[in-house]
């Protein structure tokens, strides 16, 4: 994202002043020919190289290159131009002859050494070659290189054979095989994230057929759980939560589906080049499949700056400054986890270290400038989904009128249709006429003024409240309803109709009077095309002020109501309407524009009304109306049938994801396509260049860093553009990442040790010919991670002990043990510790799926974000018992017992957790409410299950610590552990001694 | 005065015992309470990391919702002479507001005051610290890169507008440990009426270990901590159950670890409840204000309701200080949009029951670290997320300014009576010396014995700071 800096090294600046000195003693006069060696380059190393030399590049620009520091630079280059020191911006820095003075801090260069560096470049600016320097070629890079063809690997190869080749070349030898007991709690933890009943290990510890452990690996690979356990892997790198975070930590009601599609998908071992198209492209690439639309919440899984993206007015630097942002979250979710690149560093300048330019970046940026995060509709029943396609397929014909289309209108069935449509639709088709305002007056104070269509718009300085009373002639004979519409106008926040800062109104009561008289004409039937919650349309007849109509979130568009008098009015030539719009709630919530319009309709009237041009059709008779009325008619009654057949589907279900169309929420309205993206120098959104299209990363050779999209195309041609090139078989990076993130969560520490980080300043592999094989492998097999597990957990290095055979020198061989000369002991997560303590208490409820359970009392809060306590879970509801996949999470309010072990909060793209061991965590297992109530619930389960009478009290108590060591750390306790946890609950009781070893060291680790 | 972190010695026996694996992480990790830097704070800096500190000891008040710089602190005439007018500033600039569209010039509708032998001007709002200035240090010209809360927030807490990154006082525990075992070596006091915008994301370790996050302390509770206790709900855990229970649960430990090799994550487990076992002990009596004298409860102004709240979390501010924590966060107003600095409406009516509710707590800490000598290291920081703008929104509350607003700083290491900066004539825009939150973060940093530019982790690819790429040293502020 920024400028990524090296830690300044003491070493550069002893260089640098030891070569004062030196730089001081030269005193050339004009004449004498500059010696770049002798006299520049010690001023350069001195008084310029921290900042613009090996270790940092500020501005893109270094003093210790020949290359870069004639010709780059951000703002001013060329720097140096030779034979013109005045006009070089390197002398206006060095004498501080402008706004910027070089060096910024420390010693400014004396009067000598400016002298020099101008005479320097007055006489060429001469650098040898054999000290020119060079910029390193950033391309030429392990995990750009092509990735090798699965042939190119002869032999009959394996993980162990490749991981033994090294540790017999460090001299080290590999640990012996775990026992049973290790090996299935190893294993059960690690695919299905629940350690192993004591059944499950006394029948794998006593199977004697051959390749029990492969059975037990098959069985772990096909449980359902295998799924909920890699799931949580994945959604900590696209930092998945179901809150918006920041200020409005609103509730995605609509997140967890992209969960259960993860879930799904993992159990089902979908190809992983078809997971990652999905994830960013399936609407398109997959249309058919429902879920592939639902997978698109890998986009929007991250955090989202409601105020910004919402709230705050569209005119504002800040919400394009949001937007910008927001894609950044969308392009390092999808490129970090999939490619393994920083390529948000790449925002305000060309990546440091990588060949990332910032063309790149912003190319990245115009594949999602078409997208917003919003919820989604889809069928998640794929039959009405394809009823529905057919149906807006229809729509669009109907709007496109295609020559060939309209010929087929006047057929006979086709005219039966519009006829007995037109039957039925009686004296329903009357128009509305818009009413004519004579006067219009504000008590409060507004200005109003009446438009050309009869409407009359509020300006002027706005009023807390107000009430309008407009007064207009009638112009039907007869009124039967009247209508309300309130409009959008420029001049309004948001556009309106409201006058508030968010665009909203508030009306509080709507009256209607024979003008002159104070007769109110009585309205039923109240009817809005919407209503705010708790602030519905009949509170605007309610004959109470303090409730309103009100319009939020639904802003910057119009909106209608319509009311039915109770006694139609029949009205002489003269009568005249006095309309009073009372708007009293306060705040400026007040009607923008309003429109008032009467019909004389038999009620119930249409509140959407049939527009003018067609009522006007249908007022002609049938032999009069010409072909192309004809037509209008067909297609209007088409278009209303199409519409009803909608009304009859399901209602689609919402799925918070990244959406290109989605109901307007308050200021957050769908794109009106791909939105134009500039790149932006220095990342500053007040200094556009030039424009971006829509492509990749240009250092992945043999794929065209450009798509080849038409402009005109919609916004999912962009992603589904991306999908192919992030799955295309020559893309080397996403094979190579995806199997060293699945090694790193088997064995704590991948190949290469940073699993979003592949280039210069990630970490090299330590077994690059292993990388490569399993990659290769993976990608030109059917792409199973299922299988890719089964190779890696049923690998020798795997099956290892945690005990290295040599002990004294494995210390300073290999102290991190990178070359698995032993297994690496790991801590349980803080999910595999919740759901392992449920399923010793006997309570883990395995239902999978559906809406996430709140752990938490929730309360409306002060604004938008909710009040939410943990401490007032009831942890005995079914609620608190399923696994905690299904746990609901709060982004700016995590629950703490999970954070104290780790849980990450989704703030951050997490793709390694950290793992502590804090004074916090010690004091959360030892005394939060969680452990404590569920070491009550062992204890009640043990002791439930060990009901004999026959023994004695003693021996009755043996057999519970037994049977608790035995569901809590899958073992039998020792004579010794028997006898002290025994006093121990002798005195203390059962539910202590759960509480103790569930605080173990044995308990928290894997072996 | 040096004053060696209490936990060195232990530290290095503790390295010495480390072996293999994954040693080094787990260290860092549990003594996060205590960093093993590779260049550890030396004892030689007076606690400082890089060279040696003035300042060991932070309490930093944050006024959440953008506190009115015009209003409290940065006086301009011009607002006064050309009160009721169009603002039009002259420069070409678009003038837009992130909720409203741009009202009138705003005049400040209450006095402000010369003040102090430095003649610093103040609101009269505010006269308890009226009488502090010639302790303070003003940045007067300071700007955010946002005019929204979220973003703003986290910038000025984190450094960064988006979440996950994180923020200062984790930063400070990370870089230098703590000074005592027996509390938390960070601890937030959120104002009783509800956490501030972004909740815990302004108080989060982010991408480091979680041990540097904000401890929250929730001062309506009977037991401020959580966790400290077992819940009373668990009738089964008696006092002797819990004795018996730890040592028991020790010996077990003991005998694993010395069946699994040597493994400093399990020696740090093990290390880690008697450490534990002694914060359980000390904090009940830290969070004790009743032990305090009635005068000092009367200065902080607990025995009225408007400052009763924001002044007893000041006292106990001093108390935890007094203790050794490192860093304590006062903040005054929850999020939302009333009861805190967020004056959209009305400045006479929202504006003045904050300073109300802050000023004599404020003005007694202040007085009361420097009467108990506290101040001679430790530096008081008075911060918002940005100001506000100098014409009106609606017709007398006033909009979101990112473009300039003013903190100050007061103690150990700070040149009182000074400021820095100035804004333009109606304070809507920073024009002469103008600082940011990297700089502002970058000065207290360097008052701790830290160089902004060298306390970096690496994080998804990039070296992160504080104060990302950016930040100075106001020196012109420092004694």
């Amino acid at each position: 994202m920024d400028e990524l800096l090296r830690q300044f090294r003491w070493s550069a600046t002893a260089i640098g002043l030891l070569a004062v000195g030196f730089a001081q003693i030269v005193l050339a006069d004009d004449a004498t020919p500059v010696d770049f060696v002798r006299d520049v380059r010690p001023i350069l190393q001195r008084s310029c190289q921290r900042c613009h030399g090996a270790e940092k590049q500020k501005g893109d620009y270094r003093l210790d290159v020949r290359q870069s520091a004639l010709h780059n630079g951000e703002s001013y280059a060329p720097n140096i131009i030779p034979g013109k020191a005045d006009d070089s911006p390197l002398i206006k820095f060095v004498t501080g002859d402008g706004d910027v003075v070089m060096p910024p801090e420390g010693k400014p260069l004396t009067a000598a050494e400016v002298r020099t560096l101008r005479q320097w470049i007055d006489q060429g600016a001469k650098w040898p070659d054999d000290v020119a320097g060079e910029l390193k070629d950033k391309s030429d890079w392990w995990s750009l290189r092509p990735l090798s063809l699965k042939d190119h690997f002869a032999g009959n190869l394996s993980i162990d054979h490749f991981i033994r080749a090294k540790l017999t070349a460090a001299g080290l030898r590999p640990a012996i095989e775990a026992d049973r007991l290790t090996l299935i709690r190893r294993v059960s933890f690690d695919l299905i994230g629940l350690p192993p009943t004591p059944e499950e290990v006394s029948q794998f510890v006593g199977d004697v057929e051959p390749n029990a452990y492969e059975r037990l690996v098959d069985r772990l690979l096909d449980s359902p759980r295998f799924g909920e356990r890699w799931a949580r892997h994945w959604l900590d790198a696209a930092h998945f939560a179901e809150t918006h975070g920041h200020d409005q930590d609103r509730i995605r009601e609509h997140a967890w589906p992209y969960r259960d599609y993860l879930i799904q998908s993992l159990n089902a071992d979908k190809p992983y080049g078809q997971l990652i198209q999905e994830q960013v492209a399936g609407d398109v690439l997959y249309p058919d499949d429902p879920q592939a639309t639902v997978a698109l919440g890998f986009l929007a899984a991250g955090p989202w700056d409601e105020s910004s993206l919402k709230d705050i007015r569209e005119d504002t630097l800040d919400r394009q400054i949001a937007r910008y942002l927001d894609r950044d979250d969308m392009i390092a979710t999808v490129i970090n986890n999939v490619s393994g690149l920083t390529v948000q560093c790449a925002r305000c300048h060309d990546h440091k270290f990588d060949p990332i330019s910032q063309a790149d970046y912003y190319a990245l940026q115009a594949v999602f400038s078409g997208v917003e995060r919003a919820n989604r509709s889809y069928d998640p029943d794929v039959d009405v989904g394809t009823r529905r396609r057919t149906l807006l397929k229809r729509k669009l014909q109907l709007q496109q009128k295609s020559a060939e289309f309209v010929a087929t209108l006047l057929s006979p069935a086709h005219q039966q249709l519009v006829g007995d449509w037109e039957h039925k639709l009686g004296t329903q088709g009357a128009v509305w006429k818009p009413v004519e305002p004579e006067s219009w007056t504000s008590s409060d104070g507004a200005t109003l003024t009446r438009l050309p269509d009869g409407s009359v718009l509020s300006g002027g300085t706005r009023p807390d409240k107000d009430t309008v009373t407009i007064i207009a002639a009638v112009t039907l004979p007869k009124v039967t309803a009247v209508k309300l519409e309130v409009l959008n106008d420029d001049s309004l926040p948001h556009r309106g109709p409201g006058r508030q800062d968010n665009g909203n109104l508030h009306l509080s009561e709507f009256e209607v009077y024979i003008d002159g008289s104070d007769t109110r004409l009585e309205l039923v039937n109240p009817r809005a095309d919407f209503d705010q919650q708790d602030w519905g349309i009949a509170r605007a007849i309610d004959k109470s002020e303090p409730t309103a109509w009100g319009i939020y979130p639904k802003v910057s568009q119009p909106h209608a109501a319509a009311f039915e008098l109770r006694e139609p009015l029949n009205v002489s030539g003269l009568t005249k309407l006095r309309f009073v719009l009372k708007q009293r709630h306060g705040g400026g919530h007040l009607i923008g524009r309003a429109r008032l319009m009467i019909s004389d309709a038999t009620p119930p009237v249409r509140l959407d009304l049939l527009p003018e041009p067609i009522a006007a059709i249908l007022a002609t008779r049938l032999e009069n109306r010409t072909e192309q009325q004809r037509v209008e008619l067909t297609l209007f009654q088409m278009g209303e049938e199409v519409d009803r057949e909608l009304s009859l589907l399901p209602k689609p279900s919402l799925v918070y994801t990244a959406a290109a169309e989605f109901e307007p929420q308050g200021g957050l309205v769908p794109p009106p396509g791909p939105r134009p993206i500039q790149i932006l120098h220095r990342g500053d959104i007040k200094q556009p260049r030039d424009p971006a299209l829509p492509g990749a990363l240009e250092c992945v050779t043999g794929l065209p860093s450009r798509f080849d999209v038409a402009s005109e195309a919609p916004e999912s041609a962009r992603r589904a553009a991306l999908a192919r090139w992030l799955t295309d078989p020559k893309n080397p990076l996403t094979w190579r990442v995806i199997v060293n993130r699945v090694w790193h969560h088997h064995f704590g520490r991948g190949l290469v040790g940073t699993l979003n980080d592949f280039g210069h300043m990630g970490e090299l592999p330590t077994h690059p010919e292993l990388l490569d094989w399993l990659a290769s492998e993976f990608r030109d097999g059917d792409q199973s991670l299922k299988k890719l597990h089964r190779q890696i957990v049923t690998s020798a290095t795997y099956r290892q002990s945690v005990h290295a055979m040599a002990e004294a020198p494995i210390a300073n061989l290999d102290p991190e043990n990178r070359l698995l000369s032993h297994m690496n002991r790991t801590r349980l997560d803080a999910e595999c510790l919740r759901d392992a303590v449920l399923q010793a208490s006997g309570r883990l409820d395995l239902r999978m799926g559906g809406p996430s359970d709140r752990q938490f009392d929730l309360q409306s809060g002060i604004h938008v974000t909710p009040k939410v306590d943990y401490t007032k879970f009831n942890l005995d509801s079914d609620l608190g018992r399923r696994r905690s996949i299904y746990r609901f999470l709060f982004r700016t309010l995590p629950d703490p017992f999970m954070e104290t072990l780790d849980c990450p909060s989704g703030d951050q793209i997490t793709p390694v957790r950290t793992n502590s061991v804090t004074v916090q965590q010690a004091l959360a297992l030892w005394n939060d409410v969680f452990i404590a109530r569920n070491c009550e619930h062992i204890a009640a389960r043990v002791e439930g299950e060990t009901n004999s009478s026959q023994a004695s009290d003693a021996e009755l108590l043996r057999k519970r610590v037994d049977r608790t060591v035995e569901l809590i750390l899958c073992r039998r306790p020792t004579d010794d552990e028997r006898i002290e946890l025994t006093a121990y609950a002798m005195k203390h009781g059962l539910a202590n001694v759960c509480r103790l070893l569930l605080n173990s060291n044995e308990f928290l680790f894997v072996n | 005065m040096i004053n060696l972190p209490y936990s060195l010695p232990m530290r290095r026996d503790f390295l010495a015992t480390v072996a293999g694996g994954f040693g080094s992480v787990a260290l860092t990790d549990l003594l996060g309470r205590s960093r093993l830097f590779a260049d550890a704070p030396q004892p030689g800096f007076n606690g400082g990391l890089h060279h040696p500190a003035k300042v060991r000891r932070v309490i930093q008040l944050f006024m959440n919702g953008g506190a009115s710089q015009m209003d409290l602190f940065d006086y301009k005439p011009e607002l006064f002479r050309r009160a009721g007018e169009k603002f039009d500033p002259g420069t070409n600039e678009r003038v837009e507001a992130a909720t409203s569209a741009p009202g009138n010039v705003l005049k400040p509708p209450f006095e402000l005051h010369q003040r102090g032998q430095c003649g610093r001007w103040i609101s009269d709002l505010l006269p308890h610290l009226a009488g502090h200035v010639d302790d303070m240090a003003f940045f007067m010209a300071m700007t955010s890169k946002t005019n929204v809360h979220g973003p703003g927030s986290y910038l000025m807490n984190t450094g960064f507008l988006l979440p996950g990154f994180p923020c200062f006082g984790a930063w400070v525990s990370y870089g230098l440990g703590s000074l005592t075992d027996n509390l938390p070596t960070f601890v937030v006091l959120p104002d009783a009426r509800g956490l501030p915008y972004n909740q815990k994301g302004n108080f989060s370790a982010g991408f480091l270990p979680v041990t540097h996050q904000g401890t929250i302390i929730n001062t309506t509770l009977p037991e401020p901590i959580a966790d400290l206790r077992a819940p009373a709900s668990a009738t089964f855990i008696t006092p002797e159950a819990d004795r018996d229970g730890l040592a028991l649960l020790q010996r077990l430990n003991r005998a694993h670890l010395a069946a699994n090799d040597q493994d400093s994550r399990l020696e740090a487990r093990i290390r880690s409840y008697e450490l534990a076992a002694r914060m359980q002990l000390s904090a009940p009596e830290a969070f004790d204000i009743g032990s305090e004298s009635e005068a000092t409860q009367k200065q902080y102004g607990l025995d009225q309701t408007p400052t009763a709240d924001f002044g007893k979390r000041c006292l106990i501010a001093r108390r935890l200080i007094e203790r050794d924590v490192r860093f304590v966060q006062v903040w005054s107003g929850a999020g939302g949009p009333s009861n805190n600095w967020d004056n959209h409406n009305s400045i006479v009516k929202e504006l003045a029951p904050m300073c109300l509710s802050t000023d004599q707590p404020i003005a007694a800490l202040l007085a009361d670290l420097k009467q108990r000598g506290l101040l001679e290291d430790t530096v008081v920081l008075w911060n918002t997320e940005f100001g506000r703008m100098p014409f009106s929104q609606g017709s007398e509350g006033r909009d979101h300014n990112g473009g300039s607003f003013v903190g100050w700083m007061a103690g150990a290491g700070v040149k009182g009576g000074t400021s820095y900066g100035e804004s333009d004539p109606w304070a809507w825009r920073a024009v002469h010396d103008v600082t940011t939150n990297y700089d502002f973060h970058a000065t207290v940093l360097h008052l701790l014995g830290i160089d902004h530019e060298r306390l970096s982790v690496r994080h998804n690819g990039a070296n992160r700071r504080l104060t990302d790429v950016h930040g100075h040293v106001v020196r012109e502020l420092l004694s």
